[in-house]
């Protein structure tokens, strides 16, 4: 089971996908925008498994907040939430790790699956 | 706008050089006419004066005559019989003289008349005929869509005006032209937008509506189903939105396409397997047909996929429950060729014809849902001619329909060997 850091600006969203990851057994903490991530990567006594980032959010995106941890030598796998169906298509994303785009409306079974995958990828 | 005005100002300043040629023309024929008639009144004075000149003649030799016959004075009287004579001749001679000078003038007026119209013709026409000649061109190049098309004005008055028309009505188009692909290009960003704003609250009642079917023991059956309405529409919703993305995105010329070299067999039985629990709860058999050594296809597999599914989706809702459909693959040339056959009710020749435009949709029986949105074969036509390949379809009524679309193989790395070494020997 992963501990993940799972932040989106929309509290039902976030109700949503804590609800669903704990009823799969995992450890869930939650961040309202990107300063929070930041934030919580910085205060947290053990580190997370994956991020779970909503791309857009306001005040500080999943993005830029991603951009600031990889320049901070954080290296952990990032899933990143999505309403654009075509990922990062023309944005500018090279360099940053981003394991895979989960798009929205989300997929849980696939959600679930690519978790696992970056798991027992990252044992 | 300052080359237009100052062609407005041109053509006002133009004069009209047909009204002076035509003005010109009248003077020229007035005088040519007055000149003709006083010609030719003239000359039948001169043909009175003539015939009263040769009767005077003729009564003074008769009476001449009379003297001699009754012999008086017979050497005056032979004397003015040939004065008289003479005096006819001198008359003669002078009228033809008359005659041919006045004939003479009036042709030679007649073709002077004539060369002039000739010249103010011709003239009149090379005056024209540039403009015109211009006019057609640049009319053929704003029909074939050249919204640059202007002409030069000048020449005549009127060609100018017509040539200042013409300038007006292609800058008119332009303007018109420009708005519109304003207008279709806020229109794309609103679909845009709107189904990226749309996808946030339908995760949520989607994603809350699969939570509560999660916990379906905790349910009565009524709920249960009720939930399941909730999702049966969401899902709808979601197809349509990404529908609409699709085809917002074809229209801004950004529906792009990743193509890799994918193996076309395994590619076609994974949407096959993601459409089996349809085609099972409607107990409808599917058939799946491989030709052995299938060339690996250029193909964006998330795309593909959504073709296929797009197919079967239409298969399995058109065709009534028991009905069979087969998916074959095969190569064809260059290209590998995808089959979905079904064995369903066709479709009528006039709905075929339409079938891959925007909104076209079947005439589903009276117990069947359909939930598909119009849209997915205007899509999958886009999608297949990304690709660089070809859909169509064939159908009768009663004798079931037939989708079929074409993929360019992927150069293997042995073909493209072999394709190779032969020009490189020419």
């Amino acid at each position: 089971m992963a501990r993940i850091l799972l932040a989106d600006d929309s509290e039902t969203i976030l109700l949503l996908l804590r609800t669903r990851l704990e009823m799969e057994g995992h450890e869930v903490e939650t961040a309202v925008d990107g300063q929070e991530v930041v934030d919580a990567v910085a205060g947290t006594p053990t580190p997370h498994d994956i991020y779970l980032l909503d791309a857009m959010m306001p005040r500080k995106s999943g993005i830029d907040a991603l951009r600031e941890l990889r320049a901070a030598g954080v290296d952990t796998p990032v899933l990143i939430v999505s309403a654009h169906t075509d990922g990062g298509n023309g944005d500018d994303h090279e360099g940053l790790g981003i394991a895979a785009y989960i798009t929205k409306p989300i997929d849980f079974d696939q959600l679930f699956a690519k978790i696992v995958e970056l798991t027992e990828r990252h044992v | 706008m300052a080359g237009h005005r100052h062609s407005r100002r041109r053509f006002r300043l133009s004069p009209s050089l047909a009204n002076r040629l035509t003005i010109g023309f009248a003077i020229a024929f007035a005088v040519l006419t007055g000149l003709a008639v006083i010609g030719v009144a003239r000359f039948l004075q001169q043909r009175q004066d003539f015939e009263d000149a040769t009767a005077r003649s003729y009564q003074t030799e008769i009476e001449a005559r009379t003297d001699l016959f009754q012999s008086r004075d017979a050497a005056a009287a032979r004397a003015t019989i040939v004065a008289q004579k003479r005096q006819r001749q001198v008359l003669r001679d002078e009228i033809s003289s008359e005659t041919r000078d006045t004939a003479l003038l009036v042709g030679a007026g007649l073709i002077a008349g004539l060369t002039g119209a000739a010249l103010l013709f011709t003239g009149l026409i090379a005056s024209m005929r540039r403009p015109l000649e211009d006019l057609v061109d640049a009319s053929g190049r704003l029909a074939g869509g050249d919204l640059d098309a202007r002409v030069q004005i000048g020449g005549l008055a009127e060609t100018a005006t017509l040539g200042g028309a013409f300038n007006e009505m292609a800058e008119e188009l332009q303007r018109r032209a420009g708005e519109r692909d304003q207008l279709d290009r806020m229109k794309d960003e609103f679909v845009l937008t709107a189904s990226h704003e749309l996808r946030s609250p339908l995760t949520s009642v989607q994603g809350f509506a699969e939570l509560l079917l999660l916990e379906r023991e905790k349910l009565d059956p009524k709920q249960a189903e009720t939930v399941e309405v909730i999702l049966d529409n969401t899902r709808h919703l979601v197809r349509l939105l990404n529908d609409l993305l699709d085809l917002a995105r074809s229209d801004a010329g950004r529906l792009t396409i990743k193509p890799v070299p994918t193996d076309a067999a395994s590619l076609i039985e994974d949407a096959v397997r993601t459409m089996r629990g349809q085609f099972d709860s409607r107990r409808q058999r599917l058939a799946l047909g491989f030709e052995p050594g299938l060339p690996q296809i250029e193909a964006d597999r998330d795309r593909i996929r959504q073709v296929m599914v797009n197919l079967l989706t239409n298969a399995n809702e058109y065709c009534p429950e028991g009905a069979g459909i087969e998916v074959k693959v095969r190569r064809a040339g260059a290209d590998v060729e995808i089959d979905v056959i079904d064995d369903g009710p066709g479709i009528p020749a006039e709905q075929l014809e339409h079938i891959f435009e925007r909104f076209s949709r079947g005439d589903a029986g009276e117990t069947q849902r359909v939930g598909g949105t119009g849209l997915g074969l205007a899509i999958s036509r886009s999608l297949i001619e990304l690709h660089g390949g070809t859909i169509e379809a064939e159908s009768t009524l009663g004798g079931g329909s037939a989708f079929r679309f074409r993929l360019p193989a992927a150069p293997s790395p042995v073909s493209a060997e072999a394709e190779r070494s032969p020009s490189e020997a020419s």
